[in-house]
């Protein structure tokens, strides 16, 4: 028994040590010099072998999605890697679909850099930044949501486009010893380039909103990157309805001020839903929109207002007073913000009215 | 026993604060597979599986979800309620599991005892066995799970 447990010791022991002096190696001997990473066959950048891509090019202020800060965790980090990548690891296989690895999708963090390599990402994502801002003014909406309000410093403007994403940088804090990310819509004036607002709805146990309800305060000093993200208006004429709940609220508010900056007068329908009363927020902005924007219709709507609370508005599920609209919308684009139960109901009333699926624009919490 | 990387890895998951603020295992001192075979006993103990809970986790969230944060009752003992957050989140477990960050929170009215599960809860009972640790935020007591979400649950077989 004795000889067989000394095996064991021996062998375990003798492999652990090889493995801690191939990881010794490989950190402190390993020298992959120089090497180049060509980026959608245009832009070539010049790095140190040895770490993994995301980390190349973040340092190169080059910034793709990624939640978790390049740990393998959260798997947003996707690239086209189309030579010199090396074989899938393990650790990305549970977030690829055989699609993607066969059109060699990769996760950015996980690709270490041994020899010069060729990627592809979305052209837009070479305009995103890094940015420092302070935090100017926090603003209690409701029971669960704040509204950020922050001044650029470094560099001290940003150009987004009104529907648009930003990712906070939510730093290490009393119970969370790990930095990561997390995306916000915009929901500032797109006019006024030297500043952002955020809102944010505190998420049960959730890493970054603990941190912002928490922890920040007004004159700290925060980082994100960006701008990111498809969703926007269209560039049509068509009548539009928009739908949205909580925190949804964000890319629509930004979306308003370009309608007033650049006097779109497309007929607009805001249908904003609520559990309670106490759910509502920016009621009286959203009048102050009505009067600056003569097509512009504001309808908040409350699921189940409490016992002697007092509402005049639609009362019901944000889909059920969409549906009591019982128009046809055949000619209308959809838009929407919130959660993915909210956006597939909603998205069902849509097609009932007669929006097909190819005008309706969303932005689900994802 | 040396342990396999794949396993101190997910223990390092679990602990560290990578996916959800102060980990899966709270202030619980327990390994991961004492804290599971004491839970799944737990369950045993009162003639359930964690396959049968998770189904009816799932069940009674699939009935909420549609109603969008507003209470539901279900026959006339029971209140579901669930609310979606912003973002996903991922099992710590090796395997593609990517989930609404949503959290259901079902009221007996009779007893007025309450506990909330998110889908991520639901997953890692069904597929791990695993009820997250003591002082976790997202820990479910099996008993009181028991208790609150079959009607007829008559006490420990």
């Amino acid at each position: 028994m004795l000889t067989v447990l000394l095996s064991v010791l021996i062998v375990s022991s003798v492999s652990a040590g090889l493995a801690l002096v191939l990881v010794v190696a490989d950190r402190f001997v390993a020298n992959y010099g120089e090497c180049t990473i060509t980026i959608n066959e245009q832009k070539k950048l010049k790095v140190q072998g040895g770490k993994n891509v995301l980390a190349a090019l973040t340092e190169e202020k080059l910034f793709i999605p990624s939640a978790c800060g390049g740990r393998g965790t959260c798997g947003y980090c996707k690239v086209r890697a189309t030579e010199g990548a090396g074989p899938v690891l393990p650790t990305e296989t549970p977030f690829l679909t055989p699609k993607e690895i066969e059109d060699n999708v990769r996760l950015s963090c996980q690709i270490k850099i041994r020899n010069d390599l060729k990627i592809e990402i979305p052209e837009e994502l070479l305009a995103v930044k890094e940015y420092e801002a302070v935090c100017s003014r926090i603003t209690d909406l409701t029971y669960d949501m704040k509204h950020f309000h922050f001044e650029l410093r470094d560099p001290p403007t940003i150009d987004f486009v009104p529907g648009q994403y930003i990712q906070l940088l939510c730093p290490q804090y009393k119970g969370n010893r790990e930095e990561v990310y997390r995306a916000y819509s915009v929901a500032s004036d797109p006019a006024d380039k030297t500043i952002i607002d955020l809102i944010i709805r505190r998420v049960p146990n959730g890493i970054c909103t603990t941190w912002c309800f928490d922890f920040l305060k007004e004159g700290d000093t925060v980082r994100f990157n960006g701008p990111y993200g498809e969703f926007r208006l269209s560039q049509t004429d068509a009548p539009m309805i928009w739908v949205a709940g909580a925190s949804g609220m964000a890319p629509f508010v930004s979306l308003l001020y370009q309608m007033r900056n650049e006097r779109i007068t497309r007929p607009t329908t805001y249908f904003f839903g609520g559990n309670k009363v106490k759910d509502m927020f920016y009621l009286d902005r959203m009048r102050a929109f009505e009067k600056e924007l003569p097509n512009f219709r504001f309808v908040p709507v409350v699921a189940a207002p409490d016992e002697g609370e007092q509402w005049d508005g639609e009362r019901g599920l944000v889909t059920q007073a969409l549906e009591r609209a019982d128009a046809d919308l055949s000619g209308h684009e959809g838009y929407l913000c919130g959660s993915p139960g909210m956006i597939d109901a909603a998205i069902k009333v849509m097609n009932q009215l007669g929006i097909p699926n190819e005008r309706i624009f969303y932005d689900k919490f994802e | 026993m040396e342990r396999l990387p794949q396993e101190k890895r997910l223990d390092y998951l679990l602990r560290s604060s990578k996916i959800v603020a102060e980990g899966f295992l709270g202030d619980d001192a327990r390994s991961l597979e004492e804290i599971i075979e004491t839970d799944i006993s737990a369950l045993v103990h009162m003639g359930c599986t964690p396959e049968q809970v998770a189904e009816r986790m799932q069940e009674l969230t699939a009935i909420a979800v549609p109603h969008m944060g507003n209470p539901v009752r279900i026959d006339d003992w029971l209140e579901v309620v669930s609310q979606d957050y912003k973002g996903q989140i991922i099992c710590p477990w090796p395997h593609p599991v990517r989930l609404p960050k949503r959290v259901t929170t079902a009221r007996r009215l009779d007893t007025e005892e309450s506990i909330r599960w998110s889908d991520l809860n639901i997953h890692m009972i069904a597929e791990h066995g695993f009820f997250e640790g003591h002082g976790s935020a997202f820990r479910i007591e099996p008993a009181l799970l028991v208790r609150v979400i079959f009607e007829d649950f008559a006490g420990p077989v």
